[in-house]
């Protein structure tokens, strides 16, 4: 092994791939599109309210009307015995209504029905809005219709709505608000992640060796640098693009997400939320709360169980050791990158064409996809033995052991899964160098197993 | 003169096919040295083991005297029968990088392929990708990559398939030029005319074996029949004359001169080398 010699591959690996366009597209436009996911909730809810629109309504019923308290949203109006439906809705444009509201008298059974008209559709939020004033104002009167003193307040007593905080606590006791849900998602992004940047990377690795072989390029290549350098090169070469492609994600991401925040008050939402804020997140008036009788410890009861749940995940959010999670990931992916590119790398020496490769590809295909799996059963259930196993078993360790780690890992299971990776990955490096080595001028004949048995045999 | 590269041997199988029995092949320092055969002889295997693409079974090479390490491979360049360079890449990139894993630094290189870049007035290919030139085209820029580091031993397997007549010449005269100026070449061709043009020995493999190896001229006055051709003139026009080894050549030109001939040439015929191969070749099987 020369170093002078697999520097320059791997300078040739890393910049031919880095110059490329799709490399610059993926690398700038993933974040955006991962901040854009992070942000765009955020901003849609700020930007798409509605405001002020003009409603007129038209109860028949005479329960519902009271309960239409105008808001920012919408300003209902009374037209009852001002002007009938039709009048109304040949007016509509003329009288500047958004919507007409029309709701039927009360039935035998107390049910009515809500029809609503308007030039243009109205927003599931003002259609939500409608309905739910609607529900609240026939579930006030059914209950009042029962004549049963006090039955208002004992409703209100016996409705239960029992929020789960989670807390995680370390060994001195101390805890700490957390959201299961920010686990349970981090540990599917990372494994998925991860899953996708070895399929991926290691693929490139196969198309590369495929590539020099195809072009005939790698005579002239191993007739300067060994062939077990030219491999080396080629998968450290690779791996850093793949390391750089990553960081740039997270530099990226991180700065976009922080410049949009910052500029859209990103943190008011994680902050002590006033009434207002929570009532604007639940889709909720506040004055209709009181209208509905629901007294204003019920609200906020009601409004610190919504605000500690979002808390929780922005809590959780800010207390995650982001740096462990990097480290962790980087370390994964090197040692599953290197074990699965090796291999790859075997397999593309074996073959003239992209086309050959699927026979041979299966074997190494299917861990990959099996760890994946287990991977996806480990965010629901990290402490089951297929998990455990799974997290130390060589070829779905990587991922499976990524997809563990939000949820805690002993530090033993760490290093032993890290050492069996290693060794298993120092094994499969010599048999697929083997391999490489007499693949790579081997042109025209399709490789079966028994020929890259051989192969490894041969001195 | 001492050999740049000693084959003593050499065996070489892949599985039950014998791709090398017993090679000794010497390549003398300077020269140009001919590798004949016919397809798979076994001609390209021995190529590759020189390069230690491949590790022979028995026997070993020596280079300069010495068994042949990874760190001679930068003083040979090596043009392989199956031509390629990566279709992406740019000419310039691509130059760069096949002089750089021989060994030579980015500045070294940049300098010494732009000279050649300009012997061969295809400057302007530098920033063109690999999949934009003809097929001659890349040969050249091929041809270039070779022999960029100024290696000792060029081994150029076939070196004119895939140039036209201009450019083939144009590779000749460099072959040339390059043993001028101290290297020394083992090409491998099936063009015998190329071989007696441009080679001093060689050596003809035939199933995996040896079969003739020395230097051409011998070779060529050893197979030949020792016939000599006189060509003459006399009053009736140009007639030619061939005697054979049997006979008195002096009372053959005598004779002539004394009838008043006029002797325009008189010369040893060598057997074509063509001949000789096909000699060899068809008469072991």
């Amino acid at each position: 092994m020369r170093l002078r010699t697999i520097k320059v591959v791997i300078g040739r690996e890393y910049m031919s791939r880095v110059k490329k366009k799709s490399f610059l597209v993926t690398t700038f436009l993933v974040p955006v599109i991962f901040a854009a996911i992070c942000v765009l909730p955020t901003i849609i809810m700020m930007l798409a309210e509605d405001k002020d629109k003009n409603v007129a309504v038209i109860d028949q019923s005479g329960v519902v009307m009271p309960f239409l308290e105008s808001s920012p949203m919408a300003t209902y109006t009374d037209y009852t015995d001002v002007a009938s439906i039709e009048e109304l809705k040949t007016g509509c444009k003329n009288m500047g209504l958004d919507a007409i509201v029309e709701i039927s008298p009360l039935d035998s059974a107390k049910n009515l029905s809500v029809n609503t008209y308007s030039l243009k559709p109205i927003s599931i939020d003002l259609k939500d809005n409608i309905a739910s004033n609607v529900n609240d104002a026939l579930e006030a009167y059914r209950v009042d219709s029962y004549e049963i003193a006090d039955l208002k307040q004992i409703m209100n007593d016996v409705k239960a709505d029992v929020k789960v905080s989670t807390y995680t606590i370390d060994e001195s006791g101390q805890s700490k608000i957390s959201s299961a849900e920010v686990y349970m998602g981090l540990s599917f992004i990372l494994s998925t992640i991860i899953y996708m940047f070895i399929a991926m990377f290691s693929g490139m690795v196969m198309q590369s060796v495929i590539e020099e072989k195809a072009s005939r390029v790698v005579e002239v290549l191993v007739s300067s640098v060994k062939a077990t350098e030219l491999m080396l090169g080629k998968i450290v070469g690779v791996a850093m693009v793949a390391l750089t492609q990553f960081f740039l994600w997270i530099v990226l991401t991180a700065g976009i997400v922080t410049a949009v925040g910052g500029i859209v008050g990103f943190d008011k939402i994680a902050g002590s939320g006033d009434v207002e804020q929570i009532s604007q997140m639940t889709g909720m008036d506040p004055s209709m709360l009181d209208a509905a009788g629901i007294d204003a410890d019920q609200i906020m009861a009601a409004a610190s169980g919504e605000q500690s749940e979002i808390a929780a995940v922005f809590d959780t959010l800010k207390d995650i050791n982001w740096a462990q999670f990097i480290i962790a990931f980087v370390v994964m992916f090197i040692l599953g990158y290197l074990l699965y590119a090796s291999l790859f790398a075997a397999i593309g020496s074996a073959v003239d064409n992209e086309a050959d490769t699927q026979q041979l590809q299966l074997p190494v295909t299917a861990p990959l996809l099996i760890a994946f799996f287990i991977a996806i059963y480990a965010f629901k259930s990290p402490d089951s033995a297929v998990v455990w196993w799974g997290s130390m078993i060589p070829f779905t360790s990587p991922i499976v052991m990524l997809a563990r780690i939000p949820y805690g890992v002993a530090a033993w299971e760490l290093a032993l899964s890290i050492a069996l990776q290693f060794v298993t990955f120092l094994g499969c490096a010599w048999v697929s160098a083997k391999i490489y080595k007499v693949g790579i001028l081997m042109f025209g004949k399709k490789s079966t197993f028994k020929d890259l048995w051989k192969w490894i045999k041969m001195k | 003169m001492a050999n740049i590269i000693e084959c003593k041997g050499i065996c070489k199988s892949f599985g039950e096919k014998v791709a090398l029995d017993h090679v000794d092949v010497c390549v003398p320092e300077g020269k140009i040295f001919g590798l004949l055969g016919p397809n798979g002889a076994g001609k390209t295997t021995l190529i590759r083991i020189i390069n230690r693409i491949t590790i022979p079974g028995e026997g070993e090479v020596l280079f300069d005297g010495r068994p042949i390490t990874q760190d001679d491979i930068e003083k040979i360049g090596y043009l392989p029968e199956e031509r390629g360079l990566y279709r992406k890449m740019t000419v310039g990139d691509q130059a760069m990088y096949l002089a750089q894993i021989k060994g030579m630094s980015a500045k070294e290189a940049a300098a010494e392929l732009k000279k050649w870049f300009v012997k061969f007035g295809i400057e302007s290919w530098w920033n063109k990708k690999v999949e934009e030139l003809s097929k001659g085209m890349a040969q050249k820029v091929q041809f270039i990559t070779t022999v960029v580091h100024k290696p000792k031993l060029l081994i150029l397997d076939e070196p004119f398939s895939g140039f036209d007549p201009v450019n083939a010449q144009l590779i000749r005269q460099e072959i040339l030029a390059l043993k001028e100026q101290g290297a020394t070449i083992m090409l491998s061709t099936h063009n015998m005319e190329s071989v007696e043009e441009l080679c001093d020995n060689i050596a003809l493999f035939n199933k995996s074996k040896v079969v003739l190896t020395g230097e051409v001229d011998a070779i060529r006055r050893e197979y030949g029949n020792h016939n000599v051709e006189v060509e003459y003139t006399d009053s009736e026009g140009r007639h030619t004359l061939v005697a054979t080894p049997g006979e008195d050549r002096n009372a053959v030109l005598k004779e002539l001169m004394d009838k008043g001939a006029v002797i325009n040439s008189y010369k040893e015929l060598m057997p074509r080398m063509n001949d000789i191969f096909i000699k060899l070749v068809k008469g072991e099987e």
